[in-house]
Order: structure tokens, then C-alpha cells, then sequence
């Protein structure tokens, strides 16, 4: 609860009904997806709540949100900015932290169908931005977690792989100008916007201000420093035509399939295979969705329900399975990407089993251009998390998958977690396969406190493999712990991560809990 | 018996494993057309905080269960401006398996046996429906005013027409055209008269499920001593009480249907024949009662396999409820056989219909929240391009036409019936109305 007088501050921004201190309302925001294992990894009761924040506030504009953040100066409150609010980063590391949930910020401020970018809020979903996208014929880069996450979240705050990362990238890599909130009450306005003539979103590096990497580096500050209020992000052409029809009833819809998608899954046969045909299918560019994904997970891809599963038990045995989705817009298109395709198979001597040993569902289609698939991951025991998180060359990405699986199966013997074999693992590239991402998905039951005790020392120790064996950072590598641990080995950057913090947030008051703050400068120089 | 098909230890594992995802905001991702009817939820949309999603609601249910939570009146504000419209359950289940409507239910029950809930207007109404049969205080002995004297009814007939209280004595145009109706097909029904009571939808959605039993063993003695064979309803919260609700407490041995099923049949027959051309464009609004909630549960006695730690299966697979059973066809099928009336679509139909605003007891403790929830579909069905609005449940009916008014709209109103009235031949004047201002 916040102090009377503070609490009637913060009503004068929003109005009354936007800010609730109340116990109900600021329990309910405590509670997270993965929360309980976070805390135990913490040393805390493995609970799915957090710190309770002290208020839960909804602001309506970047006014609202700036006034807000001056007076968590003033009062020395920290905040937590949330978009759609999946996950534990969105939960505040202290009691004395507010909530600031952005679903009021919801504009589709612009799209500019010719210049290829849209300027988004906080709480439009990419499902919504793409259904917007797709009336131009464009589509939008989300995060593998779905079309009901926020594009400025991720592109701004949070990780960024996502299914048609060979052709959309990364969401780092797609940020244009940006409207930012800093800690300390300021808005800052990077990139085009920047520029005193003329402010515009194409561009999110110069003219005008090029601090990107400080916005948010590779994973993300989680809103460890300040409060992202609009971004503009690039647009692609969206990979077939945008007729968009479906009947019948969920799950199963009946989706006209466009005339120009095709699907393939192929048993690449080891990993050296799989390197090397990944490597080839990236470089002749054919596919937006082109990940290696273990047996099990294309059994999970094709279900949609844990007994769909079961029908599907023959490609469970696939050992190295490449799945490549390409769509077209015209016939010559199609016709040129399916033989090259052709060329593929038959050089290293692959069976696709799309349409041949398994026709998926119609609606499988229909997911893969709506970025849908990553769902599918909570299908066996209603929870996941990934351990992992790699961003570099393929061939480390496979060696930190290798390595994963004895780690993995020694979890799984402590029936901890769902036995994938060990294998279970996503790996895509970026951008025509310039640099990879590799993840270890890992299903674990989030009401079984064996399960989420497991889930929490696999966690730890899959970060310390990556550590020792030198397989790159994961994706979270989060909050002041795990910097401390693997800043020293990374060339101190968490020193760096530190001196940025100071100067941007001097009060720390943008909760830090998954970002660094700046408490330990001095100690580690 | 409740325990049954939502079996506690169901409640207490659910309530953990909520992902937080927000999917149960929208509709389901992969029918999303829009950013403007994206969303899925009445509640969410007008206050906002995650509280009010079916996730939030989950949470909710959980703090509550931990102690983290004590009843109060913020906890009842939220959990009771829920319409139960199920439309998060839909979204969720799309691949989840949670139950977050049979949560909300579960939730508001235990919170009526604690001694909590229901809001006051609706213990209100409670008082009501006990003391004089029907939820709105309107004296018993004139819930039979609406039926005109010509209206042929025939007390032998096993085919009942329960006519239910909204349409008794609010939307008694409704009562009026399902009888012209059968009466226009030739096909004999009866009616309960003094012995209808009501059907007990608005106190069981609240929560009360001792007040509702007790509603529904009234009905089905009376209908049981009368040996009645189908009963057909225009109410659509009536038919998926006794529909989908009923069978959890009692069985019964009698056919349910709703008018649009039945019409439907007797169109099929040849014993209705459109006969007048009705020039309007319609869009349809699906009632969550006749759409995605009304789902029979499907009896399930399999086993649970475990494949391997923390993987179970059912064999064979458990029924699920998502909304694709629910009464899609008839409706639209009746309004496309009506000569000249075009037919086109929301953005939102079927089992992710968007919510009228009114339902589980929010017309009578939230008012507000009722009113802007119509607003929003009413927005929606005038984006339709047509200029009338129909759909199949007086209490829909009731609400969208108070939205139409509130927010100032063009579009008119009418019940399926209305219309099928109208190709019949028999509402000439009504069909004038309709049709004024062209199509
Ligand atoms: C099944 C599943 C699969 C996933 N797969 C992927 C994946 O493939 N790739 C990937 O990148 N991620 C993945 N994730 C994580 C996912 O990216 C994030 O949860 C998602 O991007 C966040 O979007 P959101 O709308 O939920 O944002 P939120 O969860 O609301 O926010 C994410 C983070 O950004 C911060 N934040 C949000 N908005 C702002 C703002 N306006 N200003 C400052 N900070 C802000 C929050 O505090 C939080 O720390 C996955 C998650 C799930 C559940
Ligand atoms: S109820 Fe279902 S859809 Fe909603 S947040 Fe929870 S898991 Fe997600
Ligand atoms: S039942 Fe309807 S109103 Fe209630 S939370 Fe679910 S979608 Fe919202």
C-alpha cells in the first residue's frame, strides 16, 4: 500500500480508477509463469509470487508515464513497467516497487506501408499489429512466444528470436526510432526521432541519437532502465498472399491454405548434417520459418492437445529434424523455392515426411504465418521454460545443444522434468542465416514442488556448463548475481552494464531485479 | 454432484498453472482480423487491470485458496463483474487445458458458501425469484399476460414451450412470435402457465447453487408429472441451464431445443414457408448461451495413463468443451432461407462471439459495465455494414437494445423470430418498420 498523500499524487496523473494500492489488486500482480522456480533459484519460498508491488498503475500517455516516474524520484519508489506481462521479469524484486501496467497505451500510432515500419504502444499484441500489417501486405518480426505478446516489449526490453527470424531477424535488430522514458523523469527520443528537424521513426541509429545498444543490448533491460513508450519497428513483406480465410471451430480450424506455402521436415541424419544443410537452406534464402526442433517438439508442433501427441509417435524417432515452412507470393516464386528445395532433398539425400508420412492440420499453416507455434511447447505438462538462450555461429549453438542433453537427462532420471530424451531444442537462424539462436525448451510442472526444484538447479547448472565450457551467454543471465558471476569471464562488462545504470537511473529506482544496478560500481573495477 | 464434472482436486491443481499469457484477453490468435475487435473480453476492456481476465480471475482464485487474500469488497467488485461469458475459456483452451470459466463458477460458489457473495442486488433478486418465481418481483399470476388470446395452446401436447421469465414479462414480442410461429406451422404445443417458475440461471451463475436447486427440482417435477417429450425455449439462458446445467444435479428424460433448432426442422419439413420478401442486411449476434457455453458435458470414465513422469494422458481423450457444439448453424441457416434478407458477419461470431454485457448477475450489480459492453458490440455489428441486428435470447435482446439507445445508433433490433414472422407473411407492419430507411 503507498502512503495517503503519495497515493493522491499518483491519482492526480491517471485519475483514480488507474491506480489501485489495494491488497487484492497488487496480489493478483505479484503472481507470474515461472515465479516459483525463479524464487527458489533466488533462495526465496518457491511460490509463483514475487514481491507484492505497492500499487498497480495504468497509465494513458507518455505524459502520465513520465509524471509517474518523477515521482518515483521523488519518493524514492522503484517501478516495473509491464506490457502484456508474460513472465518473471515483469515482477518487482522489492516490496517497495510499483507496477506500472502499460494495456492503456494501445495505439497503432502509424504504419508506413511505403517506408516499410509501423510505430507502435505498449500494449498493441503482434497478433493485432499483424492483422493491421497484413491489410498492406506486410507482416511483423514476434518473438516465438506469440502473437499475444507485445511487439514494443520485445523489441525494446525483451530476448527477440521468433519462428520467422530467417526472415524478420531479430527484434534487437528491427528497433527504429524510440520514445523513451529514462529513470530519472527525462524522455529521450532516439534515432530519427531524435533529430531536431524533421523528427521521424525509420531509423533507429542516426541521424539523431544511436543508443540502441544501451536501450537494450542483446537481451534486454527489462525495464531496468526506464519505460519504453513508443518504438517505431520494421515491417516485412508478409511471405504469401493475405487472404486470410477460416471455418469451422477451434482448435481445429479449417484455413484456406494459401497457394504458395510449403512445409518440410527432414531427418538430417546427425549434427554435422544438420549444420551443414541448415547452413545451405539459410543461404539460398527460401524459407521464413527454418528451425531444427527435436523429434518430440514436431510431434508437439503437428498436436493440439497432449493425446494429440500420441498419433504422432513415428516422428518422435526423427534424430536431427530440420523444419522449413517457405511461402511465395507469385508461381515463379514458388516454383524457383520449391526446386531449390528439390535440389536439396535430393543432394543430401532427405525424405520430406510433409504430405508424406504426416499431413499436418490445415491450421498449422494458418500458425505459422500468425507466429503461433511456440505455444505448442506447453502441451505436455502445461509448463516450460527454456534453459539456454545462445546467440552466435551454428555450429556453437549445436555444441550447446550436445552438450545440454546428458545434463538434461540427468533431470530427467530425476523425474524433475518431462523426459524429451534430453533433446528437446529450438534452433533458428537470423536474417538468411547470418548468426544462429539456440534454446533448450524444458517442460516441468509448475504445481509440483519436485518438479520446480528441479527445474531450478537444471536451470543453474545449465547456466554453469555454459560458463565452463565456454558455449556464449544464455538468455538470463539476469540481475546482479549472475553479472557478478559472468561479467569476470566476459571481459567485465558487467562493470560497464553498471556505470550505464548510474548515469541513467542516479535514484535506482527502475527495478533492476532482472537488469544490474548499480549498487556494486567501486567493488569490481 | 457439482463436484462431478469439475471435480475439486481439479479446482485446486488448475488454479496453480495459470501461465499468465494473456490469451485469454482475445479471441483465439489465429481469427484475430483486427486491432479493434481483437479483444474477447468484456470485462478487461472496460476495467483494464489483468485482474479481470480470466488469468487474473485464476490468480485471484488461487490468492484467495493461499490466504494471501481475504474477502472484501474489491474482491467481490472484481470477481463478480464477469458476465461468464466463457470467451476466456475458448482462447485459453485453444491448446491450454485449463477450465477458467468452470474456475470462475467454481470461485463465486465458494465465496456464496463462505458467507461472501452474491453482490446485494443480486441476493436481491434471489429473494425475488424464491418468494414470486421470477427474478424481476413481478407478481407470479402475470406471467402469463403476454399470450394473446388468439394464440392456440393446447394442454395435452407433450411439446412444451417454456417460455422463461425475461420473455414472460420484458420481451414479451419474443413470447408472442415463438407461439404465431408454431401456431403458423400447425404444430401443437402447450404452455406451463402458473406452473412455470424460473429456470434459476441468474442465481446459479452468481454463485448460489443451494437457491438453484432448489428452482430446478420445481421445473422438473412439474415437466416430469406432465410426461412432457421436448421442451423448446427462445431463451437461450433458459435452454443451457436445462441444457447443460440440469443434468449435473438431475437427469431428465425430455428432448431441449431451442427455437432456432426447432424452426430449423419445421423449415426443413416444409410446415414453414417463407413466403415475403424481408429486404433487410442483418449481422447476427451469437448468445454466448446458445453458442460456446452450451455444451453438454460429455460423460468420461477412461482412464488416466501416465506415459512418464509428470506426462499423463487420457484414454481415450477427455471430452473437452471448446465452443465448437455450440448452436451456429440453425440461426444463420433460418436467416439465409429468409427471401431477400442478406446476411453478413461481425468480426467476432460463434465460439468467439463477443459477449452482449449482461449476463451471470452484471445487468442487475453492474449496470455500467452491461451498457458499455453492448456499446462495444453494437459499435461492431454497425462496422458489419448491416442495419439491423438480430440474435436468439430476450436477455441479449434486452441489453443490446438498451446499448443501441445509450449510444445513439442507427441500428434497429429485432429476435430471429421477429423476422421469421416477417417471411411468413404475418408482420407486415413490423416488416414496414424494418425496412424503413432502406436496407
Ligand atoms: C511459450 C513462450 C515462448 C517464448 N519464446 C520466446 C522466444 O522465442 N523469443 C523471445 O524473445 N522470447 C520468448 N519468450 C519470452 C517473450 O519474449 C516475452 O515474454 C515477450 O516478448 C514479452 O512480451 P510481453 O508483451 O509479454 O512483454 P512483457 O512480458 O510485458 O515485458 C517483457 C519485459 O519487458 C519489460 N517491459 C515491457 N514493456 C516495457 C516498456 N514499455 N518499457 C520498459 N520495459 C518494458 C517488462 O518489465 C519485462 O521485463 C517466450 C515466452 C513464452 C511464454
Ligand atoms: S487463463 Fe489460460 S489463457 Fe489466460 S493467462 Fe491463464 S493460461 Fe493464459
Ligand atoms: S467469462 Fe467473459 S467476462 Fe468473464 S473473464 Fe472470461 S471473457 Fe471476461
Amino acid at each position: 500500500m503507498l502512503d495517503k498523500d503519495i497515493l493522491k499524487e499518483f491519482q492526480d496523473v491517471v485519475g483514480p480508477e488507474f491506480i489501485d494500492d489495494g491488497d487484492v489488486m497488487t496480489n493478483i500482480y505479484a503472481y507470474n509463469w515461472c515465479t516459483e522456480f525463479v524464487n527458489y533459484m533466488e533462495g526465496k519460498e518457491p511460490i509463483p509470487f514475487s514481491s507484492v508491488p505497492k500499487a498497480v498503475i495504468l497509465p494513458s500517455t507518455t505524459e502520465e508515464v513520465q509524471k509517474i516516474v518523477q515521482l518515483c524520484n521523488k519518493y524514492k519508489i522503484k517501478f516495473k513497467a509491464q506490457s502484456t506481462g508474460l513472465g518473471p521479469w515483469n515482477q518487482p524484486s522489492t516490496d517497495n516497487s510499483i507496477i506500472l501496467d502499460l494495456r492503456r497505451m494501445n495505439k497503432i500510432v502509424k504504419i508506413d506501408e511505403k517506408n516499410l515500419y509501423a510505430v507502435v504502444e505498449s500494449y498493441v499484441s503482434g497478433a493485432q499489429l499483424q492483422a493491421e500489417a497484413m491489410k498492406y501486405g506486410l507482416t511483423v518480426h514476434m518473438p516465438g512466444a506469440g502473437p499475444m505478446a507485445s511487439p514494443l516489449a520485445s523489441h525494446t526490453s525483451m530476448a527477440g528470436p521468433g519462428f520467422t527470424s530467417p526472415q524478420t531477424g531479430h527484434s534487437a535488430r528491427n528497433v527504429l526510432g524510440v520514445e523513451w522514458v529514462l529513470p530519472d523523469g527525462n524522455i529521450l527520443r532516439l534515432g530519427s526521432l531524435g533529430q531536431k528537424n524533421n523528427p521521424d521513426w525509420f531509423i533507429g541509429d542516426g541521424p539523431g541519437p544511436s543508443l540502441r545498444g544501451i536501450m537494450r543490448g542483446w537481451v534486454g533491460a527489462k525495464s531496468g532502465i526506464g519505460v519504453f513508450t513508443k518504438v517505431g519497428i520494421k515491417l516485412f513483406p508478409y511471405p504469401t498472399d493475405t487472404k486470410f480465410v477460416m471455418t469451422g471451430h477451434a482448435p481445429l480450424y479449417n484455413f484456406e491454405k494459401p497457394d504458395y506455402i510449403r512445409a518440410y521436415v527432414f531427418d538430417c541424419k546427425s549434427w554435422k548434417g544438420l549444420e551443414k544443410i541448415m547452413l545451405r537452406v539459410e543461404e539460398e534464402e527460401v524459407g521464413f520459418i527454418v528451425s531444427h526442433i527435436s523429434g518430440l517438439a514436431v510431434m508437439a508442433i503437428f498436436s493440439y492437445s497432449i493425446e494429440g501427441l500420441m498419433d504422432k509417435m513415428a516422428l518422435g524417432v526423427l534424430k536431427n529434424p530440420l523444419l522449413v515452412v517457405m511461402g511465395a507470393r507469385t508461381k515463379r516464386e514458388f516454383d524457383y523455392k520449391q526446386m531449390v528445395m528439390e535440389d536439396i532433398l535430393t543432394e543430401y539425400d532427405l525424405e520430406n515426411i510433409v504430405d508424406t508420412k504426416y499431413v499436418p492440420e490445415k491450421v498449422f499453416y494458418a500458425e505459422c504465418l500468425r507466429a503461433n507455434l511456440g505455444y505448442h511447447g506447453f502441451i505436455a505438462t502445461g509448463g516450460f521454460q527454456s534453459a539456454k538462450g545462445q546467440a552466435d555461429a551454428a555450429a556453437l549453438c549445436l555444441r550447446a545443444e550436445k552438450t545440454n542433453i546428458p545434463l538434461k537427462q540427468k533431470y530427467i532420471k530425476k523425474e524433475a522434468i518431462a523426459n524429451d530424451f534430453g533433446e528437446g531444442a529450438w534452433m533458428t537462424s537470423y536474417e538468411g542465416g547470418h548468426f544462429f539462436h539456440m534454446e533448450s525448451p524444458t517442460m516441468f510442472n509448475q504445481s509440483d514442488l519436485k518438479s520446480v526444484k528441479g527445474m531450478a538447479n537444471y536451470m543453474d547448472e545449465s547456466n554453469k556448463q555454459d560458463l565452463i565450457k565456454h558455449l556464449g551467454a544464455p538468455f538470463f543471465i539476469e540481475g546482479d548475481k549472475l553479472h557478478d558471476e559472468w561479467g569476470p569471464h566476459m571481459m567485465n562488462y558487467h562493470n560497464w552494464l553498471r556505470k550505464i545504470k548510474a548515469a541513467f537511473d542516479p535514484n535506482g529506482v527502475a527495478d533492476s531485479g532482472f537488469y544490474i544496478t548499480a549498487k556494486k560500481e567501486g567493488e569490481n573495477k | 454432484m457439482t463436484t462431478e464434472h469439475f471435480p475439486e482436486e481439479e479446482y485446486q491443481r488448475m488454479i496453480k498453472m495459470c501461465l499468465r499469457c494473456s490469451v485469454c484477453k482475445w479471441i483465439p490468435q489465429v481469427q484475430i482480423k483486427s486491432q479493434k475487435y481483437a479483444s474477447c473480453c468484456p470485462a478487461m476492456d472496460i476495467y483494464d487491470y489483468h485482474a479481470y481476465s480470466g488469468g487474473g480471475r485464476i490468480i485471484l482464485a488461487l490468492a484467495y485458496e493461499m490466504g494471501r487474500v481475504k474477502p472484501s469488497e474489491d474482491l467481490l467488485n472484481i470477481v463478480y463483474r464477469c458476465t461468464e461469458c466463457g470467451n476466456c475459456a475458448i482462447a485459453c483452451k485453444y491448446m491450454n487445458t485449463l477450465e477458467p470459466l468452470e474456475i470462475i463458477m467454481r470461485f463465486r460458489e465458494k465465496l456464496v458458501k463462505d458467507g461472501y457473495g452474491p453482490m446485494p442486488q443480486q441476493k436481491a433478486y434471489t429473494e425475488a425469484m424464491k418468494k414470486v418465481n421470477n427474478p424481476y418481483n413481478e407478481p407470479h399470476e402475470k406471467r402469463v399476460d403476454w399470450l394473446p388470446s388468439d394464440i392456440k395452446v393446447d394442454p395435452d401436447a407433450k411439446l412444451l414451450y417454456y417460455v422463461g421469465c425475461t420473455s414472460s414479462y420484458r420481451r414479451k414480442e419474443m413470447a408472442i412470435a415463438a407461439a404465431r410461429i408454431m401456431n403458423a406451422a400447425g404444430v401443437p404445443f402447450n404452455i406451463l402457465k402458473d406452473d412455470e417458475f424460473c429456470c434459476g440461471s441468474p442465481v446459479y451463475r452468481t454463485g448460489d447453487v443451494e437457491s438453484f436447486k432448489v428452482q430446478l427440482n420445481k421445473n422438473l417435477d412439474v415437466m416430469e408429472s406432465k410426461g412432457i417429450e421436448t421442451i423448446i425455449f427462445s431463451c437461450a439462458g433458459c435452454y443451457d441451464t436445462f441444457k447443460v446445467d440440469y443434468p449435473l444435479y438431475r437427469e431428465y428424460n425430455f428432448e431441449v431445443l431451442h427455437t432456432v433448432e426447432f424452426f430449423e426442422q419445421l423449415i426443413e419439413e416444409g410446415k414453414l414457408k417463407f413466403t415475403t420478401e424481408v429486404p433487410i442486411t442483418v449481422t447476427y449476434h451469437d448468445p454466448c448461451h446458445l453458442g460456446r457455453t452450451a455444451e453438454q458435458y460429455e460423460e468420461w470414465a477412461g482412464d488416466e495413463l501416465k506415459l512418464m513422469p509428470l506426462v499423463s494422458i487420457n484414454i481415450p481423450p477427455k471430452p473437452k468443451n471448446i465452443g465448437a457444439r455450440g448452436v451456429y448453424d440453425a440461426p444463420r441457416n433460418i436467416l439465409n432461407k429468409i427471401p431477400g434478407l442478406k446476411l453478413v458477419e461481425m468480426e467476432r461470431i460463434m465460439e468467439y462471439s463477443y459477449c452482449c454485457g449482461a449476463g451471470a448477475g452484471v445487468k442487475s450489480a453492474f449496470p455500467d459495465m452491461a451498457i458499455r459492453a453492448s456499446k462495444n458490440r453494437i459499435e461492431e455489428a454497425e462496422d458489419s455494414g448491416a442495419n439491423i441486428l438480430v440474435s436468439a435470447c430476450p436477455f441479449c435482446s434486452t441489453n443490446l437494445q438498451d446499448g443501441i439507445k445509450e449510444s445513439g445508433s442507427k441500428l434497429k433490433y429485432y429476435d430471429i423470430s421477429e423476422l421469421i414472422l416477417m417471411a411468413l407473411g404475418l408482420e407486415p407492419e413490423k416488416l414496414k418498420q424494418a425496412t424503413a430507411g432502406g436496407s
